[in-house]
Order: C-alpha cells, then structure tokens, then sequence
C-alpha cells in the first residue's frame, strides 16, 4: 500500500472590517502640562510660535492636500480659516480622533492633546488670530507624496474601481488582491492606499489563505460587500498581525522576526468602510508589498474576546452590558488591541486580573465611536503571565438617544454582521513566551484554550467548534476533535469545508467508511474544492477503492495542476491499479513540481525495483 | 423693509460701475440691508430678493471644503427639485478665497444644479444671520427671514452623523412658508464650518 500524505483542512478565523493605524506623531505626553499654561498668561498666542507646531504634530498628517483631512492645516492663512473651528473640535476632544482615555496602558501613537494644548487654539482666537513672527515658526512638516515606505517589492490593485453614491448610509466594500508569487516570501510591511483618502474611514487588509472570500465575490474580481468578513485560514499557521490603515496612519514596518508569510496563492483582501461624499465616487485602492530577506522567528497570535451571544438588547434600553473574561494558560507580551462593535456600543473597558491579585486597565474608552476605531498598538509590550485573566465590558445605549442608533425607533438588536446588528469583541494581539525546541507551539495552546472557552460560553459558536476541533486535530486527540467537527456541522448543516475536516479526522483515526461519506459530502458540496477531492482520494485508496480514488486525485490534480502531492497519490492509486506506465509518468510529474517529495521518490524507485 | 431697493435691482443690467455707486447711496441708508454687493459667477452683482419676485427664497450657505457642507449636496438637489416652481434656491459662498472658476469646478463635481452667488462681503450672511456652512435660510414672499439655521438634524456635532436625519427644518420650514405659515422652529443651530473663520 502507498503511503499518502497528510490531509488538509483550514481553520475558521474571523476577523473584522474596519481598523485602523494609528499616527506616528510624537506622543503629546512629550509636552510638559503646565509650561505653556504660564506662558499663556504673560504673552500672546501667536500662530507661529504656539500654534503651528501644535498643528504640524498632531493635525497635519491627516490634514494636508491629498491625504484624508477635508481641509489643509499648514500655512498661516489655512488654520485661521479655521480657528474657531479648531478650538471647538479640540475643546469637545473630537479632534484628533483618539478614543482612549488616559487610564489604561500608553499607545504608540497616542495623539491625545494635552489641555494646555487646547486652551492655546481659544486663547489665539480670543486674540484676534495673530500671526506672530515668522522667525518662530518651526519647519514646515513634509509629507512625501506616493508610497511612504519608498518603491514596494510589488504593487498590487484592485481589479476593478469600485463606484460610491453620492448619498446615503456608510458602505462597506470588500477588495481582493491576487498575489502573483510563486514562491513564499516574507513581508515585513505593506502600504496600503486605498485611493481617495477621503472616502475612506478606514480599511483592514487580511490575508486570505485559501482563496475563501474569493467565494463570495459575485464574479472574478469584482469584489463584495460586507462590514465584517470570515475568512478561512490554515489550520497551523495563525497569523497574527494586524494589517490596517486608517487616515494619516503610516505604514508599520514589523521589527525583525516578525514578518508575515505570504504564499503562492494567497489572496490580500482590503475590507473598507467607505463614506458618500455628497458626489458620486470611484476608488481602486492599490497596495505595496514591501519584503524581507529575514524569515520570521517569533510569531504573534490574535486572541479573540467576545460575547454576542449575550448580545440581545431591547429596544430602548440605554444600559445593557456583555462581558467576556479569559484566562491566558501561557505567558504573553501584550502587543496591540482592538475593540470592536457596532453603532450602540457606547463604553469599552478591557482590564487585567494579574495572578497576584493586582487589577490593571489595559484600554478604557468612555465614548465609543465606530468611525473612529483603531488598533492600538501599545509603546511597550505589556508583559501578561500564565494565570493573567483578560476581562472586557462593553456597554450599549439601544435608545433613541443614542445618535448614532441606526434603528428609528428603536428595535431589538442581536449579533450579527450588519451595521444594524451590534458586536462585542476585543482582539489581543500578543506574542507567546518562547519555548524550548520540542515542547509543543504556545500559540496552540492559545487557540485551544480560547477555542474551548467559547464553546463552553457559547455551544452555538461554529468557529469556535470548528477551530477547537482543528486545534484537537493537530494534536492528535482525534475522537474530541470529531466530536467538535461534529457539532460544527450540526450548526451549519452540509458546510463543505467542515464537512472535509471532519472526513480527515475520521480518516486518520480509521474510521474509513465514514470519512469516505463525509468527504463525499464535501466534494459533492463545493466541486472545485481541491482539499475534498485530494482527501476523498485517500480514503477511498484506504478503502481499497483504488479506481475511485485515482479518479478523485485526478480531479484534485486538475483543479491545481502544480500540486506535487495530487500527482503522486495519482501515480500510487494507479500502481495499485497495475498502470505501471502511468503511475510512473505521474510520480516523474510530482517530482518535477517538487523534487523533494518523497513519497513520490519512493514509489517511484519501489515501482522500478519491482519486475 | 427691503422692498425699497428692488426697483434699483430691477434694472441690474447697468454697468457693474453704476452698481457700485448704488451701493454707496444704500450703505448710507441706516439699517437698509445691503445685499447689493453679492454677485454672480460672471462677477455680476445679482440681488437674489430681487430676483425672487415675491415667491419664497431659500439661500444655502455652503463652503467647497466643508465636508458637512458637501454631504449634503444629494439632498440640498432633491429639495430645490422639490419646490421647483415655488421657491427660489441659491447656493451662496460666503468664502472670499473661492474663486468663480473653483466653485465653478465644485459644483460641478457635486452635480449642483442650484444657482450659485458669492458673498464676499457677508451682506446674505447677515441678512440671513447665517453663522456655519452649511446652513439654510428661508425668506416668505414678503422678504422677512422666516427660518434659518441647519438643514436638518442629521450631524448631532463634528464627525457625529445620525444614520439619517429625524427632523427637516428647511424642508418644513419652506414647506410653512409657501403656506403662508411661520414656520416652527424658526431657527436650529447648525453643525459645520464658522463663516466668521474666513477672511
């Protein structure tokens, strides 16, 4: 009997539309509180000397031509045009948009104003707006034009522009990009332009593994709607970055190590939350790839709170709270977090049980604001240790005081993807302790353990059945994973890709005819579904049903003519069958695709010792 | 009160210098408004009361880089579409920045089919006792400001947008004012740019 290799199922990971980075302008906290409150007093404000390097750091980058900023904020003449304006966006804290308070760990990119700060925009507009001297006027703030990060690696654009109408409620679109590679490379950055900097609130840019979201797209290319979007990933390779861009955000060079993979065949797909202007608008975005010889050595994960479940808030209730607590079963730094929900929420708070007792908050946001929501990458890793509970408390307003209630009047709203349906969720991006060689991936252990806490808080969580199963699966501990895979597919009746996953755990814990029957499923669900047809081979070769199983290798092969392990098992079921001649065309194929592979190296060199 | 200086306007048509000289006997008449010095894209001056002839005016206080301002530019059509016939609409750019050709550009950008004026010297702005762009302001037949503030409740503040708007001041209030109603309320205050920010 030829021996087959191993099977393939993806993981379930969800992640959402519309994040943010943030500004790389020096903290504010630089400023000392009470220096320029004294000043104030004695002398007046001038543009130049107190005004404009205000403005040059914390306004500029967003406000300047071509970038997101309605209006420029460079010259004299430009922020005086809008002074009032300033000192009363300043003063109610709506600019810079910044949603955390101060009481939690300190952001990167906070660019929070300090109050002195604010008082000088009143105080110059009180004074009538002077100009001051030019002599004190600090360099005019320079922003490269076209990609911030020089020339990408490569230039990716959507296929088609997609058309904004003029009027109406926000817009989410979904963009994916084809990867050219043939070979897998490290990225250690990408630019993200998403064309009109205008339109956009924000965009996140996920990598798509397996050609998922391509399922979604009505045709090739085109793209599609959506505010949130499930992608399905590899089973054993989280990946943890957040890759967004909001406006004025510069691009994030990841340090050393920490590159993100990209494969042969991987799609990047753009998630944007879009804005009508008042006229009809096209964008195209682009993005730049920027690679690195340096492989990645140390690898985040994305941990996932939530609670939609509890998520059922009646019409006209002004104060209904969703908490989530995990507990982390491995040491991790923090590294950046993302809260996310909908338009009722109005309170964030994440908070800290360390195992000595100590509480700490990790990121309050009195006043929560969809279209100002960012992923806030923290100025210093966070150590958590082993034992740390991670808790999160969201509060929503469903009355019709809440402005931004997209319901009139008020209706009962539960989870969903929509923008009327709400969310509760709080994204850790944490990078494990390391471990010595051998001792298992603390990243596994993560998932797992977040994966099992949401099907015990929620048992009608598909994901977290589905991607606990896939965790059980890699470990070996087969019949739980069954059981998990099971209870997925009781949820989404006839899901091809759980249909497959579940028929690969089968397989490799014997169980044959029942592999064979839900591989079928699969196959039968999703025709072009390589991953059904390739493991649908290897059940049936292991039923013995060797002329069934090279027609199903066939069918893999043909789907992806450049899969080296379709045309092996081909050229092994075809051995079985007696086709000598064929099988050895199809394992000198295999080997031509991948000279490494060694099942095909092997049959080969066993079918030529044989007579 | 205004009707006074609409014979002068009715004869428009007279060198841009005469204009001027009839500007001087008006600014020397206490507490007569002074509209006269609002012009056309062509730097025609035009008096949009005159103009109006007794029907009911609404002017609209817009700015090209007020993003509240352009939001609303679909809705300011539909409304102009919606009492075509009944009541007169103006866009009015109190910017004395924005050129002809710019605003030229935006509104042809933003699909404006409404008529445009610049105000460079405010005189609608204080007529209409207008303070942020966007805002609106509604005139009976007689002339009198009947309403004036924003045009609707759709920006709660900077950046703070309803997913639409529950109430429509302007939209009521012409809809009162070709009723010969007065319209309630007759003033809202308005989300978007300062005027008294510009030059």
């Amino acid at each position: 009997m030829k021996r087959a290799t191993e099977t393939r199922a993806p993981l379930f990971l969800w992640m959402l539309g519309a994040t943010l980075v943030a500004l790389l302008i020096a903290a504010s906290a630089a400023l000392p509180e009470h220096s320029q409150s004294e000043a104030q007093k004695t002398r007046t404000v001038t543009f130049a000397r107190d005004i404009a390097p205000v403005v040059f750091r914390s306004c500029a980058s967003c406000h300047h031509a071509g970038e997101a900023g309605p209006f420029p904020l460079i010259t004299y003449g430009e922020v005086k045009s809008h002074a009032r304006q300033i000192a009363d966006v300043t003063h109610k804290r709506l600019m810079p948009p910044w949603l955390p308070s101060r009481e939690g760990l300190r952001f990167a990119d906070d660019s929070h104003l300090q109050e002195p700060e604010i008082a000088l925009f009143q105080s110059w507009v009180d004074a009538g707006m002077p100009e001051g001297d030019p002599a004190d006027l600090p360099p005019t703030p320079e922003f490269p034009s076209g990609w911030q990060l020089g020339e990408p690696d490569l230039v990716l654009r959507a296929a088609v522009p997609f058309t904004i109408p003029a009027s109406g409620g926000d817009v989410y679109w979904n963009f994916i990009f084809r990867s050219p590679l043939n070979s897998s490379r490290f990225v250690k950055a990408i630019e993200i332009h998403p064309g009109n900097k205008r339109l956009v609130h924000h965009a996140n840019l996920l990598v798509d593994r397996t050609q998922s979201a391509r399922r979604q797209e009505p045709s090739a290319g085109s793209g599609f709607a959506g505010m949130e979007l499930q992608i399905e990933s590899e089973s054993f390779d989280p990946d943890g970055h957040f890759l967004f861009w909001k406006p004025g955000s510069a691009p994030v060079i990841e340090p050393p190590g920490l590159a993100l993979r990209l494969d042969p065949e991987n799609d990047l797909v753009l998630n944007a939350h879009l804005q009508p202007s008042g006229k009809p608008e096209s964008i195209q975005p682009s993005i730049g790839i920027y690679f690195t010889e340096q492989p990645a050595t140390r690898f985040p994960v994305l941990l996932q709170l939530e609670n939609d479940r509890a998520l059922d808030i009646p019409a006209g209730e002004n104060h209904f709270v969703v908490s989530d607590e995990f507990t982390l079963p491995e040491s991790v730094e923090l590294l950046a977090l993302y809260p996310h929900a909908h338009y009722l929420c109005r309170e964030m708070l994440a908070t800290a049980r360390l195992p000595d007792g100590r509480e700490k908050t990790l990121i309050h946001i009195p006043r929560w604001d969809l279209n100002w929501q960012a992923v806030f990458r923290l100025a210093t890793p966070e150590p958590l240790p082993r034992g740390t509970t991670v808790v999160m408390r969201y509060r929503y307003d469903n009355s019709a005081e809440n402005v931004a209630n997209p319901n009139r009047p008020p209706e009962r709203v539960t989870a969903g993807n929509r923008a009327v349906d709400e969310m509760a969720h709080l994204w850790l991006q944490v990078l494990p302790e390391a471990r010595p060689a051998g001792q298992g991936d603390p990243r596994m252990v993560l998932q797992e353990a977040l994966a099992r806490h949401h099907t015990e808080n929620n048992p009608a969580d598909f994901a977290a059945h589905y991607n606990l199963a896939a965790m059980l699966q890699a470990r070996g501990a087969l019949e739980e994973s069954a059981r998990h895979y099971q209870a997925a597919l009781r949820l989404r009746p006839g899901d091809s890709t759980v249909e497959n996953a579940l028929g690969a755990a089968l397989l490799a814990s014997g169980e044959i005819s029942e592999a064979v029957r839900h591989l079928s499923a699969a196959a039968a669900g999703r025709p072009d579904y390589f991953d059904a047809h390739y493991n649908l081979g290897i059940a049936l070769a292991g039923a013995g049903e060797f002329k069934l199983a090279a027609k199903e290798f066939a069918e893999a092969a043909r789907l992806k003519p450049a899969d080296s392990g379709a045309e092996a098992n081909l050229g092994a079921a075809l051995a079985e069958l007696g086709e000598r001649q064929k099988a050895i065309a199809h394992f000198q194929r295999a080997l031509e695709l991948d000279p490494d592979n060694r099942l095909a190296r092997e049959n080969l060199e066993a079918l030529r010792d044989r007579p | 009160m205004f009707r006074a200086s609409q014979p002068r306007f009715s004869r428009r048509a007279s060198l841009s210098t005469l204009a001027l000289l009839l500007m001087a006997s008006v600014q020397a008449v206490a507490g007569l408004p002074d509209t006269t010095f609002a012009s056309d894209l062509d730097g025609k001056p035009l008096d949009p009361f005159a103009a109006a002839r007794g029907r009911v005016l609404v002017l609209l206080f817009i700015r090209t880089d007020c993003p509240i301002s352009n939001r609303y530019a679909p809705l300011l059509e539909t409304l102009s579409g919606k009492y075509r016939g009944k009541a007169v609409f103006w866009l009015v750019y109190p910017d004395r920045a924005e050129t002809p050709s710019h605003i030229k550009t935006h509104l042809e950008d933003f699909h404006y089919s409404i008529p445009a004026l610049r105000d460079t010297r405010r005189a609608l702005v204080k007529r209409a006792q207008a303070t942020i762009t966007p805002e609106a302001a509604v005139f009976d037949s007689a002339g009198r400001l009947v309403y004036h503030g924003r045009i609707d409740n759709w920006y709660e503040d900077f950046g703070r947008a309803r997913p639409a708007a529950t109430t429509h001041e302007l939209d009521d209030a012409i809809s009162a004012a070709l009723a010969g109603k007065k319209p309630t309320p007759d003033h809202a205050n308005a989300v978007g740019c300062y005027i008294s920010d510009l030059e």
